[in-house]
């Protein structure tokens, strides 16, 4: 150190030696290519690292490294033509072997040259953009030795023909192959693509096709299903196994396209065993790996709805169509309920719930149901029927259930303003007759509707039941306080009814027979006693009585029949035998009612209390009927009525049709004033789609209806005609 | 110190250093010549020679080791360290460029 007063400290530049020996570049070459020979040679131990980094160090640093770059380019490209000489030798099995074992030789001794150059690969290369050691060194491998001429066909071969040999069940070494492809993929990625898996996805793709094409003549759906299954995971593992990840994808792929997208109609449509066999006898394993594998494939879920959704769609109709199923209307509902069950299992089980799948099993549903136009009828009897003694000794939880399922069905339909109609009158004649099973049940299921349609739809419904609650109480008051005065008369049971709450019923005229008439001019009293204002009507049509009765030969029966049939039977009382004219003049029942009370007296065996003459089945005018003493029955307690719900004979379901119809029109009305006193102005196409709209809750409206409700609003001048436009209409306050 | 954990290092004039494995790798030189596969006879023998080096660089330079693990995790302006002029060149030698 230079002695350095007061003088600022100074950093000089280094002065390198300057190096005088004209072969000094020459000579230094030779000891790093005698190096690099030793180490290719596995000769290394015993070489100084430091001599050959320093060596190299100093070339670069004299300028002369370009004389390395490129002394170690011909080195190493001799040194790998030696290598390829060898492996080509490599016979049959030993050749992957054998150029894996070079490779991994070479890598080490590219490891060794790299750290001995490291100050040229640091310095030198970066300044000239020339390929760093590490680099050079795959790409020379890589270009000798891969794409040889003779290597690269060969290896190509070698490794297509080890996946066929695994394909077809062969062990082969999986440790190998991994490190072949492992190799190439060091190489480049597009080496590995463009020399191996490009033929691979070939390959793969020529002996799917030709397999699936086997399969698919000699198995049936089931079966195939679970061969490609087997074959997708195959290549799954195979991948996991010795392949690039990335080649997962594209290899599915070709398995899905070879094996299941080219024959996915032919597989669904397959005769006995493809996928409406499948439904039809329930195999959800087969149905869950149809869905899983149809997954992967676009559009295959769609085929398997839309077949789905067809075949539902055909046996729903069928189902609805056919005359056999629909004289019972209970059983009818109950196959309805248990179609849905089963296709509800089959989408949980084996489509794992899919909600395109529920979807389009609604949609169907709905399809179908609402092509019967008696569907809202059957519904209502079959709750009816449930009600009445189907729940009796089921559980609670089994009541909810099913009550869940009729309001899942009552979703479906369209029209569900008629099931209203239905459903009152058949409660009314429920509570009337006081067949109900379980009042619980029955509140459960009005708590039901209100949900689903609101309190308008369930308010009428809840008021039948305020009128019985309320008709006990009168009647308790009504006994506590006439109790003593009625002794040995009739016992009397009234159920006083809200007009609006109740269905309408025409009033009939029908003579009660005196004993009972004290009774219930007593009971007149008593009720206008205590609610003044009201005005109150004997419904005759509606009432049932229990008359006791000696026959013949001195045996005792307990009647139940209904009223009218007890005005009939009074009148045997009094005489023997009496022609059908007389029995109505006195009774003043009306005809068609009349005669069908007379039917079930006198025609119904088991039942028979009166005889006709002549003995036909029909009653005519010209009957006569006598007391039956000989009549007789194993029952103490008979029962004669005819309150029952039944399905409606055809002039019946008419009737109640045009009553519908008739409800509607007001409603109908009602929307569109409500619709055109906010918009004001409207055109005609509008009102249709917006009424619908609103109504869609009740029932779908016909279009033509609505326009003749439209004509009629303007004839009352709530609406009016734009003058230029035709189909434009105003709203007049 | 143990045997494993040390290597020898030797200036030119035959003087030997003999550091801890961990304060020599501190250069990345030294730790590819260690650590290099082929059994290079630095590695086999535990022993680095520099026949261009002088002792006293040389043991400035071990010095430094030892500065630098000890003070690595502050991140120093390593030129702070150097008072001599000829360091530079063996610095450039030995460490690379950092």
């Amino acid at each position: 150190m230079s002695a350095q007063k007061k003088k600022a400290f100074q950093i000089e530049a280094f002065k390198h030696r300057v190096v005088v020996d004209p072969k000094y570049a020459e000579k230094t070459w030779k000891i790093l290519e005698h190096a690099i020979h030793e180490i290719y040679n596995h000769n290394a131990s015993g070489l100084s690292f430091e001599e050959l980094y320093r060596n190299a160090y100093n070339m670069v640093l004299h300028k002369f490294g370009e004389k390395l770059y490129s002394g170690l380019v011909t080195t190493m490209t001799s040194h790998l033509k030696e290598i390829s000489n060898s492996i080509e030798a490599a016979q049959g099995g030993l050749f992957l072997d054998e150029l894996n074992r070079k490779w991994a030789e070479h890598n080490k001794a590219l490891q060794m040259i790299r750290d001995i150059l490291m100050y040229m690969d640091r310095t030198f290369i970066p300044n000239t953009h020339k390929t760093p050691v590490h680099e050079l060194g795959l790409n020379l491998w890589r270009d000798v030795i891969i794409h040889s001429h003779a290597i690269q066909s060969r290896l190509q071969a070698i490794l297509l023909e080890n996946v066929r040999r695994e394909r077809s069940g062969e062990v082969i070494d999986r440790g190998l192959m991994r490190s072949i492809t492992k190799m190439l993929m060091d190489l480049g990625p597009s080496v590995y693509q463009d020399d191996f898996e490009k033929h691979f996805l070939e390959v793969s793709a020529d002996f799917y096709r030709l397999e699936s094409q086997e399969f698919i003549e000699s198995c049936d759906c089931g079966e195939y299903l679970k061969k490609a299954e087997r074959r997708l995971n195959e290549e799954i593992e195979r991948v996991s196994h010795y392949l690039d990840t990335r080649s997962e994808v594209k290899i599915t792929n070709v398995v899905e396209t070879e094996m299941i997208e080219s024959h996915i109609h032919r597989l669904v449509q397959m005769e006995n065993s493809g996928l409406i066999n499948m439904i039809v006898d329930e195999k959800y394993e087969d149905l869950g790996r149809m869905y899983c594998l149809f997954r992967r494939v676009s559009n295959g879920l769609v085929l398997i709805r839309d077949v789905m959704t067809s075949y539902i769609r055909d046996t729903g109709k069928q189902l609805l169509t056919d005359p056999e199923r629909l004289k019972d209307p209970v059983d009818f509902v109950q196959h309805l309920l248990d179609l849905k069950d089963k296709y509800d299992k089959i989408i949980t089980s084996a489509f794992r719930n899919d909600k395109t799948f529920q979807n389009a099993l609604n949609s169907s549903f709905e399809y179908f149901i609402n092509l019967n136009s008696r569907s809202p009828e059957f519904i209502s009897l079959f709750v009816d029927d449930k009600l009445r003694k189907g729940l009796r000794g089921v559980t609670e939880e089994d009541v909810e259930l099913l009550l869940d399922k009729v309001m899942m069905l009552f979703r479906y339909l369209q029209e569900k303003d008629v099931f209203e109609k239905y459903y009152k009158q058949h409660l009314a004649k429920r509570l009337l007759s006081g067949k109900s099973v379980s009042d619980d049940a029955e509140r459960s299921l009005i708590v039901k509707l209100k949900t689903e349609c609101g309190y308008q739809f369930t308010s009428k419904l809840e008021g039948m039941f305020t009128d019985m609650k309320t008709s006990q109480d009168t009647m308790q008051g009504f006994h506590a306080s006439h109790g003593s005065d009625i002794g040995d008369g009739p016992m009397l049971s009234v159920q006083v009814l809200t007009t609006g709450s109740w269905p309408t019923q025409p009033i009939t005229t029908c003579n009660l027979p005196a004993e009972i008439l004290g009774i219930c001019e007593k009971f007149r009293n008593y009720y206008l006693g205590t609610h003044t204002g009201r005005r109150l009507s004997w419904q005759t049509n509606m009432g049932t009585a229990d008359l006791k009765a000696t026959f013949g030969k001195g045996q005792k029966h307990e009647l139940n029949v209904s009223t009218y049939q007890m005005c009939v039977l009074m009148l045997f009382n009094d005489a023997d035998r009496l022609s059908y004219k007389e029995i109505e003049q006195v009774t003043e029942i009306p005809t068609s009612d009349l005669k069908r009370c007379l039917q079930s007296l006198a025609c119904v065996k088991g039942k028979n209390v009166l005889r006709k003459e002549p003995m036909s089945k029909d009653i005519v005018d010209t009957d006569t009927f006598l007391f039956n003493d000989k009549y007789t029955s194993k029952f103490f307690k008979v029962k004669i009525g005819t309150v029952a719900a039944q399905r409606e004979s055809e002039p019946e379901n008419q009737e109640t049709r045009q009553r519908v119809e008739e409800d509607r029109k007001p409603q109908i009305e009602a929307a569109i004033v409500r619709i055109m006193k906010a918009r004001r102005v409207l055109d005609h196409n509008n009102i249709v789609a917006e009424v619908t709209k609103q109504l869609q809750s009740r029932f779908l409206p016909n279009p033509v209806v609505i326009k003749k409700r439209i004509e009629s609003l303007i004839e009352r001048e709530f609406l009016e005609r734009d003058k230029g436009d035709r189909k434009l209409y105003r709203y007049l306050a | 110190m143990k045997k494993e954990d040390t290597v020898k290092l030797i200036s030119a004039e035959g003087m030997e250093f003999v550091i801890d494995k961990e304060a020599a790798m501190v250069s990345q030189t030294i730790r590819n010549m260690l650590t290099s596969p082929g059994g290079f006879a630095e590695a086999e023998h535990g022993e680095v020679t520099f026949p261009e080096i002088s002792a006293v660089i040389l043991e400035k330079i071990c010095q430094y080791f030892y500065w630098s693990l000890q003070y690595s995790r502050f991140g120093f302006f390593i030129f702070y360290f150097l008072g001599s002029v000829s360091c530079f060149f063996f610095y450039e030698f030995i460490f690379g460029l950092v």
